[in-house]
Order: C-alpha cells, then structure tokens, then sequence
C-alpha cells in the first residue's frame, strides 16, 4: 500500500520536474540562433535545394517538407542545451535533484517535441495558403506530428547523452545519423519506386513511418497500414527513450 | 540518526583512486566542515553523497537512506549548492528559483511564499524579475543558495560559498549559514578558507589524497598540533637585516611575514618573546603589537595535509 503511494506520488514529481525542465528549456533556448538555423532554415534550405529543378508539383513535396522540418527541428534542441547546460554546471542541479533520469530525458525531449510541433506548422501552412495542399485527414496529420517530433527529439536527447560539453561534437554525431535518414526514408523518392535492398534499408528509419503517417494526414494515403506507422514510432520513442535515461545514468556514475 | 553516515567509501576512476575507503559521519544539525587541498576527493565525495556520482565500494546514507539503493529518497532531504554558480543566466531570478522548487516538487503556494522570502532575505527581490545574466559575480551566488534552499532541506551542502564574493555577499552568506544552524539544518561545508571553517563549523574533516586525515573539533585539532605556536611581532619601521635577525633568534623554527606583521613559529613562546623585544631594545626599534598566538586551523591544515609552502612563501607567507 505504502509502496503504491510512493510509486504513484514519484509519478506525479516526475511529471511536474519534466514539465519545469521543458519550460525551462522553451524560455532559455528557443530563441537561440543556432536552434533556428539548424531547427528551421536547414532543412527549408535542403527542401529548397532539392525542390529546384524537379517537374513534380511543388505542392506534393509538403508532406516531405514537414517531416524533414521536425526531423531537424525536434532533434536540434538537445544536442545543443545538453552540452552547454553541462558546461556552465545546470545539467548537474537536474541529476542531483529526486527526479529519476526517465523523467530528465522526457523532459527534454518534450521541449523538443513542442517546439518542432509549433515550427512544422509552418510548412503545414505555406501548403495550404501557397499552393493548396489538400488535408485530408487532420487528425491523423496532427498525431503523425507529435509521435514523430516525439521520436525525434527523444532521438537527440539520445545522442547528447554523449558525456561532452562541446555542441559541435554532438552535432556532428548528430548530423552522421540524422543526414542519411532524409534519404532512406522514402521523403524525396516514394518508397514504391526504391529497388528492393534500398526499399528494406528504409523500414529501419523512424522517419519512413512519421513521413508515411504525415502523407496520410495530407492525401489519404500511405504506404504501410496506417496501425503499423503508429505502432512503430510508438516503439521508436519508447526505445529511444529508454535508451537515452540508460545512457545518461551510466554516463554518470 | 546522523545526517550523513559514510563507511568504506571509496571511488575509483581507472587505475586511479579519487577517495580510498573513508569513514566519517555527520550529526543532525551539525556545522561540518570538509576540508583538503585541490584533488583531496572532496568534490568526488559530495559527489557520491548528493547521488550524482556512484561510489565503487562501501556505503552512505542521507538520514538512513542508502545513496545508491534509495537515492531519490536521500535526494529528497538535500539542497546543493556547488562551487560553481549553476544558475540559468537566460531566466530570471525568479524564474530560476521556481524551477528549483519545481524539481524538488514543492507546491506551488509554497514555492511562492518561501521563494519570496529567500529573495528578501539575498536582497534580489527588487531584481526579482530581471535576466540573471545581468546579476553581479556576488548576486549569482547568492541567488544559487536561494535556489539551494527553496524546498526546506534537512541538510545543505555549500561548495565554497563565499570564495571571490565582494563583503556584502560574503556577509549574507555567513549569516545565513548561522540562521540555519539556529533552525536545525544540517551543513556541509567545503571551503579554501580555512578560517570561515573555523568560525563556522562545530566540526571539520580534513582530507588528503583521498583519505581522511584528521576529523575533530577546530579547537581539538589544533590543541594536537600544539607544537606549532608563535610570536607575531611588529615594529614601527624595517631596518634591512630584520627578516635574517628575527628567523636567527633562538628558538625560532620559521617564519612567516604577513602584512606589516612578523609570525615567528615557536615551541617556546615566552622565552621567544624575550629574545625579540631584546633585539627591539638593540637595533633601537619600537614594538607597535606583539603577542603569542596558538596554532591556527591552517597551521593544522598545512600540516597534516604536508603542503609545501613556496621556498620564499616561508618568508612572503
């Protein structure tokens, strides 16, 4: 009986720290520079680049262009606050705060999920205003975009569980994992069209099912079974999350 | 039941051993001071004692819980502040003070309440609402122990508190730390200033190379070393043999200047104290202060810990 309550009452700390901690990276680092240029003009730029010179309608590239937004926006927040929260000595009041390190890990990565949430709106919008990108089905659009802004700053919390205060070598591994998955993920060519060795190599990406998920949210449609996409990501955030709270408790003892 | 009960702890890194198997516990309510010099093992040891880091052998417990087996519990009684201001620059006071009450789950109301009157008490609430990144070097510090005692702890650890503060700072802190011994917390207190130790603690640990090398009472550790008494002597000018003539004297085992004053280490006090105001008579000086003095805590420190001094720092001390 005592247990329970202990156990449901560090639930419901755990909760409250997680949410301080995303608030409190939403006001400390939102605004930082180097969060809007890697979260927001990167991959705008790489959608542009890529884009420019194919005889597709522009229009049908938006669900790709949301999915590369919240792959770079989610995973950007992390990767930079971690590092430097570990140089100036903050990352420390978290770990010797009662708040176990699933609670850490989820707390950053929600800030990275709100965040990516709030910039993928963009694109979202530009499709409809610019070039009036059908939206079928707006609730599975809008689950689609959190799991994946989910699964994706979970994926960066992950990667800054490396145990540096340097941000350009989070990065750096960051951009090794995140880079290649814009073209194993059927974004810029339809996983229908890939040869089969490259179409098998895409059903490891996270980003494969968020970008499917998405594209059902816009046209209706999706390569796998819409129950498929869901249960993956969810497994996606899970292990990722699980991995990272392992991680960040190894990497401090 | 002691605040802080360690037995065998010991850590390691690799091959090399950061605290090798210490013992020492802490009274509830208790001031204590741990001292040592750079690289003794005292951050590894609150480090193991705050659950951030993990120890590789033996054992500690906060208020009876295990660090290791039930950290969120020992965790739940503490409040840290480390050496290093860890505030956010980029929130305000405030700010920075709710969202340590936050991670310790205190209620909002409360947060509130005893966050407001931590400010007051620090002199931020008039910049309760400004950035922290515009605060002084002394109000950061003072705006990381608001932060460190916003949810009420049982026990505080302070890292070097007051180290490079400006006098006003220096003195809210020191007061604060009496007020809270008055109230009942427990404090753990590392400094380089060994005589903020000695006016504060009830008891100090001194550690060296990782192992405890003397745990009492200031006036306790200093009575050990008794051996280690002397004269502090100034005259109303310098004549250029002064330094030689007084370490020549009878009895005088080394000699230390410090500001306009002479300290010359003795076992023999008096006799010494003879021989000086001789020399003064002599070399037609005037005596401005004289007077013996017991070992200090730093003398114990420096002996126990075997520091060296500088081969002129003997003198330049």
């Amino acid at each position: 009986m005592v247990e329970t309550e202990d156990s449901c009452s560090q639930v419901i700390c755990d909760l409250n720290a997680a949410w301080a901690i995303a608030k409190k990276d939403i006001r400390t680092y939102y605004l930082k520079p180097n969060i809007i240029v890697a979260g927001l003009l990167f991959p705008l730029f790489m959608f542009l680049a890529f884009a420019a010179g194919r005889t597709t309608v522009t229009g049908s590239l938006i669900p790709g262009l949301v999915a590369i937004t919240i792959l770079f926006s989610a995973s950007t927040i992390e990767p930079v606050s971690i590092p430097i929260e570990r140089r100036v000595g903050t990352f420390e009041r978290l770990i010797s705060a009662p708040v176990t390190f699933p609670a850490i890990v989820f707390g950053e990565s929600l800030s990275g999920l709100i965040y990516s949430v709030g910039i993928a709106l963009l694109p979202v919008v530009i499709g409809l205003l610019a070039f009036s990108t059908p939206i079928l089905n707006p609730l599975i659009l809008f689950v689609g975009m959190v799991l994946c802004a989910f699964c994706f700053s979970t994926m960066g919390t992950l990667v800054a569980s490396y145990p540096t205060e340097n941000v350009g070598e989070v990065m750096s591994i960051l951009n090794v994992i995140r880079l290649p998955l814009v073209f194993i993920s059927g974004v810029f060519i339809p996983l229908a069209d890939l040869p089969g060795v490259a179409r098998i190599i895409t059903f490891g990406s996270p980003l494969t099912y968020g970008y499917d998920l998405i594209s059902y949210g816009f046209h209706g449609t999706g390569y796998f079974p819409i129950f498929l996409d869901l249960a993956v990501l969810v497994g996606f955030c899970l292990l990722f999350q699980y991995t990272a709270a392992w991680l960040y408790r190894r990497f401090n003892e | 039941m002691n605040a802080i009960e360690v037995s065998g702890l010991e850590k390691r890194f690799g091959p090399i051993t950061a605290i090798g198997g210490i013992d020492f516990s802490v009274r509830d309510g208790e001031t204590f001071g741990f001292l040592g010099p750079n690289g003794a093992g005292k951050t590894t040891t609150i480090r193991i004692l705050t659950g951030v880091a993990r120890p590789t052998k033996g054992r500690a417990a906060i208020f009876g819980h295990d660090v290791v087996n039930e950290t969120l519990a020992a965790k739940k009684h503490l409040g840290i502040v480390t050496e290093v201001s860890n505030i956010y620059d980029d929130l305000t006071g405030w700010q920075n003070v709710a969202f340590a009450g936050s991670l310790y789950n205190v209620p909002r109301a409360e947060i509130q309440k005893r966050g407001t009157e931590l400010l007051e008490q620090f002199g931020l609430l008039e910049r309760q609402h400004d950035r922290a990144k515009g605060y002084s070097k002394g109000m950061k510090r003072r705006l990381c122990i608001a932060m460190g005692l916003v949810n009420a702890p049982r026990l505080l650890f302070l890292d070097e508190p007051t180290s490079g503060l400006d006098v006003q700072s220096n003195l809210i802190i020191r007061q604060v730390i009496r007020d809270l011994n008055r109230e009942g917390v427990t404090i753990f207190l590392t400094t380089h200033n060994i005589e903020e130790a000695n006016l504060t603690c009830e008891r100090v640990a001194i550690i060296n190379h990782g192992q405890i090398a003397a745990i009492d009472t200031p006036e306790r550790l200093k009575r050990a070393i008794s051996s280690v008494q002397s004269v502090e002597v100034a005259f109303d000018r310098v004549i250029p043999s002064l330094q030689d003539d007084l370490t020549g004297l009878p009895g005088v085992n080394e000699l230390r200047k410090e500001g306009d004053k002479f300290r010359l280490l003795t076992s023999d006090p008096p006799a010494l104290l003879l021989q000086v105001m001789d020399y003064a008579h002599q070399h037609g000086l005037a005596v401005i202060r004289v007077c013996t003095l017991g070992p200090t805590l730093e003398d114990v420190f420096i002996r126990l810990t075997g520091i060296e001094l500088p081969a002129e720092g003997k003198d330049a001390w």
